[in-house]
């Protein structure tokens, strides 16, 4: 008999902890981990420690180069992932590689979501997800005094925190679109707008961002429908949306996520989706969730990999809170993890 | 090693000797277009979008214009508002070679930038001393009576409402369609000698019976103006609004006062179409409520793309379940859905799910779930809901000289598909008074020496639709158009990109040296070493038994699905074994001498 292979994109906490999992239940089992991000699994939430040197780039990764290896867990890095074919049980590599697969696990994750009115910004805006971002960040606040932060998610809090630590000005942008997924009320704003004062950033009261403007490299003139401002970056901090477009019209049903039902499992035999990038419908809730946070990805992990291998183990649904916006609820654990 | 003969020049100047053309009616010919030139043949009127994107690269923009209008007598119209199933199909768009090329936009270029005083081109028939009515004046209605005009008949439309252009005019806002765009293209039909009628409602005006004495056909093109009801408990609330009058209302140019939260509940072009309009009218807070997934929304990417520029929230996976409010409108109450099992080529069930209910706060609620069509009473058998059943191929009713086409028995379809449809039922028309055919369908093949497209171009990026940025500006005026319209040298620009499929490359294989270096210049798998071709029925090529075996090849073939007209191996090839033909799905006029039955 043919070995067994199963495949895992992504190369966060939830697609890391289905790998070992699987390795823990299965040794003989072929497990391959493909990520598209050249860099290994890192702590997403202390980049803004790393921006400002408080962590070092190496105690930002979970594991040691060699962990798979010694695991026997072959991880593919840089290698973003087209399309999957279903019937076939191919995967489609940027490079046109193609992957063979017996079981799949699709745990991408999520990437910075830039709601549609600010699109026209993207070119400007800078946004913090990836090691990469944070680099960028890291060189461009060498050059500039001066940042305005948009969007209003946690780490833009944390974020706001650190650069005034580095000595910098930041202005923060308040409004309806703030706090995603949390609908941001008169409460939440007041709180919020005290806090950061507080903390020194001075906050702008607008409804409206109404242009953005490259005045040189490290310029950026800022019209909103109450001041005008120039910086020196834009930081947008919209929250994050499932990395799942590379599956649009693969046959997987997507709404804001991957649905699967409370199994993790999608409408493809062998076929899981865990972490931030899953979309579930849990009876008890009486509505679809999408888990966030790193130890939420992680327990779904699990689940997807001990259901991969023929267990019947339900997704936890122990948040302490439930947020809901735009008609999704989401688990917000992760909002307690900072 | 090149093989690139560069003292070679193909151009597709006036200069060379007019080829001859040669048209066919052989079913092997129609399946060859049918897959080659993907585009045509998605397209519900079979405009020939090659020979229009190529005028357009010559810079013809007028005649470009007039190869629109042979099939579709609205190009600025559909140019803006088009379904585009071209561009679904459109080779460019297939995988590993990129996106697909902006046909539609394209189209739009060739009515902006024709010249100022541009000639119609028309094949009138003498008058044949016949009298048409034409009910509706959509764009089934217009299609019609515009053939049917161009055939010889004397032809009358009557309209309901004010205006003509039906749909077009009440039911599509003008920041997507300027209404001087629409009025110039239906004035171009009716200055062909066209009488138009309006406010004549037919059933209270007129019987149906007084015009089938009058007339010696009578065309039903009335379209779908009956709005389909929620049948929930409050639907009948202030605050909610059935999504078609609403549309109507406001084009008529009504100021409807919605408040700040606007629930829009449809999945549609009226649903977006609504949505947009509240916005316009102050409305801050939009959503579209559907109840299966976005994925699967029938309107363009581009509409739903625009859509949430705009600000508005597409919310999906919700089923309307009541109105929530005691004297007006106070919100939706919505159940949780469940999409079923995928089917291909069929709309996925959604069901909801019990117990999970939720109701989400608004000022106003619009209604835009579907629309049927309006019973026109006559003595003719109907459908249940009292709409005349039409033979689908020949448009006939069962009382003699009554037809009906368009959204009226198909109910709602796209704009290209009712202009298609009037088209249809005008010939089927003109055939049963008259006993002879006027246009027919045929492939023409002509030798051609177009091969100036250079490989390079395939590698330009779309050339997206220019549109005015600023949210603000959109809205104030409301009626400003959003889509700006290609400049000359952008629609130059992005018609390079088309890969001209109706150019149809093949190798004389009694010349043919197999020295194999096509092959190795071929950008793509395109060029086929094979050993054996398979025919269907007809005799039309279906499929290539490629071998890898010198001993088993019989013929190089070019595979002109694959085939993205590069012309490298014509290029190459020492032998000047490899031809080019332009062979194009066209209406040919049929003149009285040319019947074949």
């Amino acid at each position: 008999m043919a070995e067994r292979h199963c495949v895992i994109i992504g190369n966060g906490p939830a697609a890391n902890e289905a790998a070992l999992t699987l390795r823990e239940k299965d040794t003989d089992l072929r497990i391959t981990m493909i990520g598209k991000e050249r860099v290994g699994c890192y702590r997403t939430h202390l980049l803004p420690n790393y921006i400002i040197g408080k962590t070092r780039e190496e105690d930002l990764y979970v594991h040691p180069t060699d962990f798979y290896a010694d695991k026997n867990i072959k991880l593919r890095l840089g290698q973003p992932v087209k399309s999957v074919d279903f019937s076939k049980h191919e995967i489609v590599l940027d490079h046109k590689e193609i992957v063979k697969y017996h079981g799949l696990i699709i745990a991408t994750g999520g990437k910075p979501r830039i709601p549609e009115p600010f699109l026209v910004f993207s070119d400007i805006f800078l946004t913090l997800k990836t090691v990469a971002d944070a680099n960028a960040w890291i060189k461009k606040l060498k050059q500039i005094d001066s940042v305005l932060l948009v969007g209003g998610d946690l780490t833009s809090f944390v974020f706001a925190d650190a650069l005034i630590k580095m000595g910098k000005t930041v202005h923060f942008v308040l409004n309806d679109e703030s706090f995603w997924p949390i609908r941001c009320t008169p409460e939440i704003f007041n709180q919020a707008t005290g806090a950061l004062s507080a903390a020194g950033v001075q906050v702008v009261p607008c409804q409206r961002l109404k242009r953005l403007a490259v005045q040189s490299e490290n310029s950026v003139h800022v019209e909103t429908d109450s001041v005008s401002l120039t910086v020196g970056a834009v930081g947008a901090f919209f929250g994050l949306r499932p990395d799942v477009s590379f599956l649009a019209r693969s046959g997987l049903t997507i709404e804001a996520g991957i649905i699967v039902d409370e199994h993790l499992k999608t409408d493809f035999d062998n076929v899981y989706a865990a972490g931030d990038c899953a979309q579930v419908f849990h009876p008890e809730l009486k509505d679809y969730w999408v888990s966030i946070g790193y130890s939420n990805a992680k327990n779904l992990g699990r689940i997807a990999a001990l259901n991969l291998l023929g267990g019947t183990f339900e997704a936890e649904m122990a948040p302490t809170k439930i947020f809901q916006m735009d008609g999704i609820k989401f688990n917000t654990s992760w909002w307690t993890e900072f | 090693m090149s093989h690139d003969k560069s003292s070679k020049a193909y151009s597709d100047t006036p200069s060379q000797p007019e080829q001859k053309v040669f048209y066919s009616t052989d079913p092997a010919d129609f399946f060859y277009m049918s897959v080659n030139v993907p585009c045509q043949d998605y397209c519900p009127a079979k405009t020939n979008v090659p020979a229009y994107i190529r005028a357009i690269y010559e810079s013809k923009f007028s005649s470009s214009y007039e190869i629109n209008r042979m099939v579709n007598i609205l190009p600025g119209v559909l140019g803006r508002i088009c379904s585009r199933p071209c561009e679904d199909r459109c080779r460019h768009g297939e995988k590993e070679l990129g996106r697909s090329v902006n046909i539609c936009h394209l189209k739009r270029a060739a009515g902006d930038h024709k010249s100022v005083g541009h000639i119609y081109e028309h094949q009138l028939f003498a008058p044949n001393g016949k009298r048409v009515c034409v009910i509706g004046s959509g764009p089934t209605g217009l299609a019609a009576a515009h053939d049917l005009s161009m055939t010889g008949f004397h032809v009358t439309i009557l309209e309901a409402y004010d205006e003509p252009g039906g749909m077009l005019r009440y039911g599509i806002p003008d920041f997507r369609l300027p209404r001087d765009i629409l009025t110039s293209e239906i004035d171009a039909v009716l200055r062909m000698g066209v009488d138009l009628k309006t406010k004549v409602v037919v059933g209270k005006d007129v019987s149906m019976e007084q015009l089938l004495t009058e007339y010696d056909a009578v065309l039903v093109s009335t379209g779908c103006y009956a709005s389909r009801a929620l049948n929930e408990p409050g639907e009948d609330l202030p605050g909610v609004y059935s999504g078609l009058e609403f549309v109507m209302e406001v084009s008529a140019g009504a100021k409807i006062d919605l408040g700040n939260r606007v629930l829009v509940l449809g999945a549609g072009f009226t649903a977006f179409d609504c949505a947009r309009y509240a916005l316009r009218l102050g409305a801050e807070d939009v959503s579209i409520c559907i109840r299966g997934l976005e994925e699967e929304l029938t309107v363009t990417a581009d509409e739903i793309h625009e859509a949430k520029l705009e600000g508005i929230k597409i919310r999906s996976l919700m089923i309307p379940h009541r109105v929530v409010g005691e004297s007006k409108v106070e919100g939706m109450e919505f159940l949780r859905s469940k999409p079923g099992e995928k089917i291909p080529n069929r709309k996925r069930k959604v069901t909801p799910i019990p117990d999970t209910n939720f109701t989400l706060a608004a000022d106003a609620i619009i209604i835009a779930i579907g629309q049927s069509a309006i019973p026109i009473p006559a003595a003719a058998e109907t459908d249940e809901s009292g709409v005349l059943k039409t033979d689908p191929e020949t448009f006939r009713s069962t009382a003699k000289g009554l037809y009906a086409a368009g959204d009226y028995i198909t109910g709602p379809s796209t704009v290209i598909d009712c202009i298609a449809a009037g088209r249809k039922a005008a010939e089927q028309i003109a055939r049963d008074l008259l006993g002879r055919k006027f246009r027919e369908w045929v492939v023409s093949i002509q030798e051609t020496k177009i091969t100036d497209r250079e490989r390079s171009w395939d590698y330009i990026p779309r050339v997206e639709m220019p549109k005015v940025e600023s949210i603000e500006e959109r809205l104030n005026p409301p009626d400003t158009e959003v889509e700006l319209g290609f400049s000359n040298s952008e629609s130059l620009e992005e018609s390079k990109r088309c890969y001209l499929c109706y150019l149809h490359y093949e190798i004389d294989m009694n010349r043919c040296i197999y020295c194999r270096w096509c092959i190795d210049e071929a950008p793509r798998d395109c060029i086929k070493l094979v050993e054996n071709v398979t025919l269907n029925e007809d005799g039309a090529v279906i499929g290539l038994t490629e071998s890898s075996s010198w001993n088993k090849v019989n013929a190089v073939v070019i595979d002109n699905t694959q085939c993205i007209r590069c012309g490298a191996c014509l290029r190459v090839c020492p032998m000047d074994c490899i031809s080019v033909s332009k062979v194009q799905l066209i209406e040919k006029t049929v003149s009285v001498g040319e019947q074949n039955g």
